[in-house]
């Protein structure tokens, strides 16, 4: 049994970056899968380990007791600064500023936006036909914080206007643009090493390749697909995809391909996995 | 070390917080006092690398320049990061070294510049900022605009000069505030004297949301003798004192300008 527990879903979004922040510090952890669409997060065992209900948290145990740590962000920060490994934020403050920057601006103003495109055409339509509206209302009325039953209504049900839908569509739009021309700057997103930016970027971005064929590809976003694909390669990325159980996380197959040309917008609306 | 210019509002908000952090970390940035209800953010000269200032999550916050080899600058902004920044080149006092007080501090930060900051924003700019917009002829107003690069921030000063403030978003951002202060009296129930037990950058960025809030919300400081105790406490440090008295009118705690935006998931 290890020390640290980490209670995650699909390595995606979230979930995904303390899961790639952990290996790629070789930190050993006991991986516990919480089923999201199966609401396994609102369960009582589970409120007992986080009463927020949120996902991903992480415990660590040792000579203070037992640590619950939350925010997924937050949680890659511990890590790094808690354990020995590779460091994961380099040593230059500015580079430090500019990372933590972008780390804010894709948690707060672009991941958003492509959730709001995940829930509405896979995973909000995935859930109410697995589970049916009755039992999924039952579970939401449990969810301890009321902002997040107000989010998990919007999400599984689709309630979103078309203006809320467009205006995520052009944040990512302009967010797809901004991250290309930052690449085009640096090796890396943020910085010259390979940070925790990077963990929290391709988190978020491993898919657009499928999600958003016409605006992420080898023609119009060279540095990105570069920038993806060098992260795919890393080991400690390979073994954390190995551990999704879902066609979410086996979509990270695309970068096996060497060129990926543009396609119609409608194609990944259609492919199921916007 | 590299020049540096620290362009900042009236000091409130997250330029108090900033210019607060400055003082305490000793490092040498020269300091010019801008009017962010004009727009002088968006104007500022010898930014060649202005994507942090243009779509910064935080509104409008003080920008941190820092010179370039090149002759450039880039600007820097989010008043939390520019604090660290700030801590990790100079003093190194204000952030804890063990790595879970860190991050507790650092959630902390993001519970207030998430939920508090974009509540404390809206009702100080229904108290002041849409009567100094809405006072502006339209040309200037467009010219002002113009120069806002990022689509939902110009919005968002719309909105203000229009005078959109919905019953909702003001009951949603007054629970918001009260939510803060009942975390603030929570944190000190114990007796400690600062949030996070020595003084750290949680204080300074929380005082400067709420400064303002007790003039606009006093139900909601009532009976809270604590959080009164601790903001009294972070008024008095010598840091905050300097930073406020860069304030080129009297009651800096009443100006505001658009700030970060409420979360659209709800």
């Amino acid at each position: 049994m290890a020390d640290v527990t980490l209670y995650h879903w699909e390595p995606n979004a979230n979930s995904g970056k303390p899961m790639l922040a952990l290996m790629e510090k070789g930190v050993p952890f006991d991986s516990h899968y919480i089923d999201m669409l199966n609401f396994d997060q609102h369960k009582p065992e589970y409120l007992a380990i986080n009463p927020q209900g949120t996902i991903p948290a992480m415990t660590h145990r040792g000579p203070w007791g037992e640590r619950m740590l939350v925010e997924s962000t937050a949680i890659m920060e511990y890590v790094n600064e808690q354990f020995d490994g590779p460091a994961l934020m380099p040593a230059d403050a500015r580079a430090r500023w500019r990372i933590r920057w972008w780390m804010k601006f894709m948690d707060q103003w672009l991941a958003p936006s492509f959730s709001m495109f995940g829930w509405k055409y896979f995973v909000g339509p995935n859930s109410l036909a697995t589970h049916g509206r009755e039992k999924i209302e039952e579970q939401i009325s449990r969810i301890p914080l009321p902002e997040r039953q107000v989010a998990w209504r919007k999400a599984v049900f689709g309630l979103f206007s078309d203006e809320e839908m467009a205006e995520s569509s052009r944040r990512i739009e302009h967010g797809i643009k901004m991250l290309e021309a930052e690449l085009g700057k640096r090796e890396w997103l943020a910085s010259d090493e390979y940070s925790l930016a990077d963990v929290n970027g391709f988190n978020l971005a491993y898919a657009m390749p499928l999600s958003q064929p016409h605006l992420a590809n080898d023609d119009l976003t060279p540095n990105i697909m570069r920038w993806l694909r060098a992260i795919y390669r890393r080991p400690a990325t390979q073994a954390c995809w190995k551990l999704g159980r879902t066609r979410m996380a086996s979509r990270v197959e695309i970068l096996e391909q060497d060129y990926i040309p543009p396609r119609d917008e409608s194609e990944g609306v259609t492919s199921g996995v916007r | 070390m590299t020049s540096m210019i620290l362009y900042h509002g009236e000091p409130n908000g997250p330029s108090l917080a900033v210019l607060a952090a400055l003082a305490e970390s000793g490092v040498t940035a020269e300091c010019r006092a801008i009017d962010l209800l004009r727009g002088e953010r968006h104007i500022l000269p010898g930014v060649t690398e202005g994507t942090a200032r243009d779509m910064g999550v935080e509104g409008e916050g003080p920008v941190l320049v820092i010179a370039n080899e090149d002759g450039g600058g880039e600007a820097m902004t989010e008043s939390v990061f520019i604090a660290q920044f700030l801590d990790e080149c100079g003093a190194n006092t204000l952030q804890p070294k063990d790595a879970y007080a860190h991050w507790q501090m650092l959630m902390w930060c993001r519970r207030v510049t998430e939920r508090c900051a974009p509540a404390a924003a809206f009702l100080g700019c229904k108290a002041t900022a849409h009567a100094a917009l809405a006072a502006m002829d339209d040309s200037a107003f467009a010219a002002l605009s113009s120069h806002i690069v990022s689509e939902d921030l110009r919005t968002r000063w719309d909105m203000i000069r229009d005078g959109e403030f919905t019953e909702a978003q003001v009951n949603d951002s007054v629970r918001h505030v009260t939510g803060a202060v009942a975390m603030v009296e929570e944190q000190l129930a114990d007796g400690r004297e600062w949030l996070m037990g020595d003084v750290t950058i949680a204080d300074f960025e929380t005082f400067a949301w709420l400064n303002g809030m007790p003039a606009l919300l006093p139900e909601v400081f009532a009976g809270k003798d604590r959080t009164a105790a601790w903001m009294d406490r972070v008024r008095a440090r010598p840091s905050v004192q300097s930073a406020l008295a860069k304030a080129s009118k009297p009651a800096p705690e009443k100006s505001w300008a658009p700030g970060p935006e409420i979360n659209r998931w709800g």
